[in-house]
């Protein structure tokens, strides 16, 4: 896919997301589940970074959930 | 807050809710008056069979907050790495010979195995600090720093961070940059790109460091959809210029009709390569783009943690990751989490197996297997438990499992049905400790 056009496409996804957002959620009360530490997006980070860095090492991607991870020589 | 609720009620609420949540719905509960440490300790092995790539590595993270959601996080890896991994010659059907990286020795391969270098012992320490600090009440920013130090190889970063609540906090967006620089400094020199592996003690193909500068930026959006149920989309942009090539691996460099490698003596008296190798070329920049979202879901007591990543690059190269996890309680103190991951991707543009002789040779060339096409699938379980102190402890293990194939265009003459993908399986074995002090 042309780069220039998939980082538009991304842009006005992520800006139709936000928009369309706006009339979901909860209210602050109702946090209770979320407030839970398994509810939380990254629940280990040391475990996540762990992976992201097998991966990187054996795969030609990385990064999505932060950044793109590496920093080392991997074999 | 919303205007229905009693002022007094709402900012007793809200008050509280804060306090429990950060100031992100994504941060993690942290009392404020807790001003201890926070740490996440993990002991890893990584290993991959048939003697290939071994990994011992102990992790600490350590973080601690201070009021006003304030954090502090420092984290220190060490890596103790062994074992062999492809070198990128094909097989052959008799032995061959190679020069080892170092320039001061020769290892051989029996006839029809995957040729490995087995030379391969590393020791990486990585260090990582960040802050984070709201400002005001629906702004939070981040700044941190990397480094990664092996024999061969250094990692140094910078990354920072902004994010913003909207929605009753139910919606934050972020945006993130980093960027670093890394050197390499191989061990007997940085091969000249398509240079030939030479005799032991000639260095004529290697020259000094090189470095690569990385510009990673991430926008993304997290979104309370009900009390259940938490997503997030994120964009990705990565940017890599410099020294991309790998300077441990090479081709085999063929005969156009029987596509066997051709041979060389080494000069009189010195050993060197049996077969004429050829270093590998990649090209000086990469430009990656990923999409990647995760949802969280509650289902009674059990958390379904589900992502999934497109990602593609001007290398030709597209992938796609499905991470499941389910994290399913026992009683009130113990879990269980089966873990299940596919990826697969296609192979680079320049993605090759060898290199023919007397054909000009391609702009770039690698027969590095991570590039190549392949699907990958994790499959594991982890067990975790509260101690009686309150702290937390989780044992994993997981079989990691490389499936590729080579193009069928790539297989010249005797490659066909002798030339395989270098498949792997690896076990991952984990233990973690989480306390606090």
């Amino acid at each position: 896919m042309n780069n220039r056009r998939f980082a538009v496409i991304g842009t006005a996804a992520l800006l139709a997301l936000t928009s369309g957002c706006s009339s979901m959620g909860v209210e602050p009360w109702e946090r209770d589940i979320l407030a839970k530490d398994e509810m939380q997006l990254t629940t280990d980070p040391v475990e996540a970074a762990i992976d992201d860095h097998i991966y990187f090492s054996k795969e030609a991607s990385s990064g999505g959930r932060g950044f793109g991870g590496g920093g080392c020589g991997c074999n | 807050m919303t205007d229905k609720t009693p002022k007094s009620v709402s900012a007793t609420l809200a008050a509280a809710t804060c306090s429990l949540l950060g100031s992100a719905p994504a941060a993690p509960v942290q009392a404020q008056e807790d001003p201890g440490w926070d740490f996440n300790t993990a002991l890893l092995y990584y290993g991959e069979d048939n003697d290939r790539v071994q990994d011992l590595s102990l992790n600490i993270l350590g973080k601690r907050y201070f009021v006003d959601d304030r954090a502090l996080t420092l984290g220190l890896t060490v890596d103790t790495l062994t074992g062999a991994t492809p070198n990128g010659a094909i097989r052959q059907g008799v032995p061959q010979t190679f020069t080892r990286p170092s320039g001061s020795s020769v290892y051989t391969i029996p006839a029809n195995e995957l040729p490995l270098d087995d030379t391969f012992k590393d020791t990486r320490v990585a260090l990582t600090a960040g802050w984070e600090q709201p400002l005001g009440r629906l702004w939070k920013t981040s700044v941190g720093f990397s480094g990664s130090f092996e024999y061969d190889y250094t990692h140094l970063g910078l990354n920072g961070g902004l994010s913003r609540d909207f929605n009753n906090r139910n919606t934050t967006v972020s945006a993130g940059l980093a960027i670093a620089r890394d050197e390499w400094d191989p061990v007997g020199g940085t091969p000249i790109p398509f240079s030939p592996m030479l005799d032991v003690g000639d260095t004529g193909n290697k020259t000094g460091t090189e470095t690569k500068d990385v510009v990673d930026a991430v926008l993304g959006v997290t979104q309370v959809i009900s009390r259940n149920l938490l997503v997030q989309l994120n964009y990705s942009f990565s940017n890599s210029t410099g020294y991309l090539t790998d300077p441990y691996k090479f081709l085999s460099l063929v005969d156009g009709a029987t596509g066997d490698t051709i041979t060389r003596v080494p000069a009189p008296g010195v050993e060197g390569p049996s077969h004429e190798f050829r270093f590998e070329s990649r090209p000086d920049d990469r430009t990656k783009h990923s999409v990647y979202t995760q949802a969280k879901y509650y289902m009674g007591g059990k958390v379904l943690d589900a992502s999934y990543r497109y990602m593609t690059d001007d290398w030709e190269i597209d992938s796609h990751t499905l991470d499941l996890r389910l994290r399913w309680p026992i009683g009130e103190q113990s879990f269980v989490e089966p873990h299940f991951r596919f990826y697969t991707q296609s192979e680079a543009d320049f993605y090759t197996i060898s290199l023919v002789e007397g054909i000009e040779l391609p702009a770039f060339a690698s027969s590095d297997y991570r590039l190549g096409n392949f699907d990958a699938i994790t499959a594991g379980l982890k067990y975790g438990w509260t101690t009686r102190g309150g702290n937390e402890m989780s044992v994993r293990a997981e079989l990691y499992q490389q499936r590729g194939s080579i193009p069928g265009n790539l297989l010249i003459g005797n490659q066909v049905g002798r030339e395989t993908y270098p498949d792997l399986d690896a076990i991952i074995v984990q233990f973690s400790y989480r306390f606090s002090r």
